[in-house]
């Protein structure tokens, strides 16, 4: 290449350099400006109070996290608060309010469900279910979400058997008492 | 300088109650809170003469040069076209200010020495041209001004709505009414009603050295019904709904009486009894408040609940929050079926249900060609939140984040994913797609625009659900988001309020916008504890549902039948899918007191 051209070359990045600078430099200021307007006017948030936060839940996931330290969480139950054992599946008996027979709690909804003729046997529209219909197609009452996605069918966690923790629920087809 | 020192140690003294501060104001007195600014800085001596000798006139001549682009950022120009430089040295650095007593205009270096020029006449304050700042040259510091706020923001709001100075106050936004405390004690006819007609709970202090609050009580799971377990004790120990249910406001036997009376046929038989989540809800409180220790078995609240939701009536997997949801609609609609009440669920008039958990969101639609705003607002009974894509980090950063480590926010330097950080998230101003252009009033055009949710009213309960079920269209699979999300004990809400989203979105001036009101200014109102906890583990169609309950500062798992005490720490590091806080001027940290309160 001729020398000119690298002069022209070296002044044209010398040049964008510059604007380069400038522009940045104002970037700067705009965010110094507003950060300095939110700090006198007292509007920024309390970041120790955040932090504190933070810390607690770190140290709390590294104390149950250690094997040393018994499982509250997952351990099985020896005693509840009152001194009381329960077993796997609740043994209080009570009288359905459908239909009159005495039913074991743990055994309660699936009795309940044939016994109402709900379910996945048998799925009727009754007047309730209107009403829960409406509540889908006009999202009331609106439980919110995040810009686009309407999520009321969608983002669903469906719950399981009961445990005691370490424990198999069998979870087959019961049969009534 | 000596002069420039002495003037920023009067800076230091920023407190809302306006009174003349002396020097060294103490880094303590000064509130952290983010507040609502109602009376600004204390202004330096020269903007203070400058005011006084001049009022707000000079202001009011920079108002017409005042020009706003759209999305709102302010800048300083007598003619549109005119290009600015310093008059000194005629270079245009990242900082220009103009003069406000004569609009001569200097860079950074070059702005003391016109003040120098003509002491004492005002020629001190100036105006950052760019930015629409104001600036003392005596200080060399950006200064506050009231008046000069105002006529930004009104510039601003002007050049984004067409006609209307602001948008208009959502409907059935009444203050909440603070009521009095009113002491109570019973007369002798009710004393004698009470020994009459009651009976006495058994004593706490009867039980051998045992601290257990009331009302807890297990729950019998009714067959894969934990989801229902976990909900109905978040709720039975909701401080409002508690109190209203507790105080007998909704009477289960005056209730069903009401609706005998008025059947022709005087059907007593039971599986003809009015439907009534509310009669069920006042019967479960009283069970599980009575003092009985055996676990509670909520069979007539399934019943009643199957009834109202058909479509979720079956011995299947449920959703916690589905039936949260489900619930407080049977609620409502009960009461709305019995009682000529306003149907407005963002007032809370209607029902419990409402008055307790319902809030209200605001929702911004910004033009990106012109700045016009459209402004919609609609009730929530919960806020469902993203879990961030990325791992860890508010999604705002995530591009800039990967190798370093900012000093901000102590969460995106340990990359976990906070309570705090879907609510920025939440808030934050999102670029509607080139598909999903809006159609703007003024341009009278689709055009490419930005969408930000803020919280007009916060409800007095807040229901957080995280969104932990991710969905594949692609693969058609569902998959459940196990991510730790870190969730606070105390939470402020005012980052998230309309006021404080809007403030923010014009510049942070000094200005009472939308929400500023007597009732949000109060520090408290913002403030919420956490109470209720419900974790979910397991698999998306197989897990369990577990409810953490905290009582007078201590924290019980409630697992169906089973009620055990467990430290704080295994709630902090457990997997949150919703959490309820509560108003703090609502919550009873209670003493530790083993004695019944």
């Amino acid at each position: 290449m001729s020398a000119s051209n690298e002069d022209n070359m070296s002044s044209h990045s010398q040049l964008s350099t510059l604007f380069f600078n400038d522009l940045l430099d104002s970037i700067i200021v705009d965010v110094a400006s507003e950060c300095h307007r939110i700090a006198r006017l007292g509007l920024d948030r309390n970041l120790d109070d955040e932090e504190e936060e933070l810390r607690l839940s770190a140290q709390a996931r590294a104390r149950v996290a250690d094997p040393s330290n018994s499982g509250e969480a997952t351990s099985k139950y020896v005693v509840d608060i009152f001194g009381q054992t329960h077993p796997p599946v609740a043994n209080e008996i009570f009288e359905c309010m459908n239909c009159g027979r005495a039913i074991m709690a743990g055994r309660f909804a699936p009795h309940l469900e044939k016994c109402m003729g709900k379910g996945r046997k048998a799925r009727k529209t009754t007047r309730s279910s209107t009403a829960a219909q409406n509540r889908y197609s006009r999202g009331s009452p609106v439980s919110t979400h995040s810009p686009y996605a309407n999520s009321t069918s969608m983002n669903r966690l469906s719950n399981g058997s009961p445990s005691v923790a370490g424990d198999e629920y069998s979870n087959g087809t019961l049969e009534e008492p | 300088m000596s002069s420039k020192a002495d003037h920023i140690h009067s800076h230091d003294s920023l407190l809302p109650s306006g009174e003349v501060e002396s020097e060294h104001q103490p880094i303590d007195s000064i509130s952290k809170r983010t507040q609502i600014v109602s009376i600004p800085p204390q202004p330096c001596s020269h903007l203070f003469q400058f005011k006084s000798k001049n009022g707000t006139k000079p202001f009011r001549a920079l108002q017409d040069c005042l020009r706003i682009k759209p999305l709102g950022r302010a800048s300083i120009r007598r003619d549109p076209q005119e290009i600015i430089r310093c008059n000194t040295c005629g270079h245009a650095p990242s900082r220009l200010y103009a003069c406000v007593a004569c609009a001569a205009v200097s860079c950074q270096l070059h702005a003391p020495s016109h003040e120098v020029d003509f002491p004492g006449s005002g020629h001190d304050i100036a105006v950052d041209v760019d930015r629409a700042q104001l600036f003392c040259c005596v200080c060399l510091d950006q200064i506050y001004d009231k008046d000069f706020d105002a006529a930004v923001v009104l510039a601003q709001t002007a050049a984004s709505t067409i006609g209307s100075i602001r948008a208009p106050p959502p409907e059935n936004l009444r203050k909440r009414r603070r009521v009095d405390y009113r002491p109570w004690t019973p007369d002798l006819q009710e004393r004698d009603l009470i020994g009459e007609k009651s009976t006495k709970l058994p004593s706490s202090e009867s039980d051998s050295g045992l601290d257990s609050p009331w009302g807890l009580r297990g729950l019998n799971n009714l067959g894969n019904t934990c989801f229902m377990n976990s909900i109905l004790q978040a709720l039975l120990h909701t401080p409002p709904l508690r109190n209203y249910f507790l105080s007998d406001r909704h009477n289960r036997y005056f209730c069903q009486q009401k609706s005998n009376g008025r059947r022709n046929s005087g059907n007593t038989n039971t599986k003809n009894l009015r439907l009534c989540l509310a009669c069920d809800m006042d019967a479960t409180f009283s069970a599980v408040f009575s003092g009985e220790r055996t676990p509670y078995s909520p069979a007539r609240f399934l019943y009643s609940w199957w009834q109202h939701a058909a479509n979720l009536a079956s011995y299947e997997q449920q959703d916690a929050h589905e039936f949260f949801i489900s619930m407080l609609d049977g609620i409502h609609e009960k009461v709305e079926k019995d009682k000529r009440k306003p149907q407005s669920q963002g007032s809370g008039d209607c029902c419990i249900a409402h008055r307790v958990f319902s809030g209200i969101l605001r929702s911004d639609v910004m033009c990106t060609a012109c700045g016009f705003t459209s402004t919609t607002y609609d009730p929530c009974v919960d806020i469902s939140l993203d879990l961030e894509p990325n791992q860890g980090g508010s999604a705002k950063m995530s591009s800039t984040k990967s190798h370093h480590s900012f000093n901000g926010e102590a969460d995106q330097s340990c990359g976990i994913s906070t309570l705090m950080g879907c609510l920025d998230r939440f808030t934050r101003p999102e670029r509607l797609g080139v598909d999903q252009k809006f159609f703007c009033q003024q341009c009278q055009v689709r055009q490419e625009s930005l969408k930000q949710m803020s919280i007009r009213k916060l409800p007095l309960v807040s229901c957080f659900h995280i969104k932990r079920f991710e969905h594949s269209p692609v693969r058609n699979m569902s998959r459940k988001v196990d991510r730790y999300l870190q969730f606070p004990f105390s939470l402020d809400m005012a980052p998230y309020l309309s006021s404080s989203i809007l403030r923010s979105r014009f510049g942070n001036r000094i200005f009472s916008f939308d929400g500023d009101q007597s009732e949000t200014s109060n520090e408290m109102s913002s403030e919420f504890e956490l109470f209720a906890v419900i974790t979910h583990t397991g698999k998306l169609d197989a897990g369990h549902y577990v409810t953490y309950l905290r009582l007078r500062n201590q924290w019980y798992k409630c697992d169906d039948a089973w009620i055990t005490r467990v430290n704080e720490n295994t709630v902090r590091a457990a997997q949150g899918y919703m959490m309820f806080y509560v108003q703090k001027m609502l919550y009873y940290k209670a003493s530790e007191k083993l004695v019944a309160s």
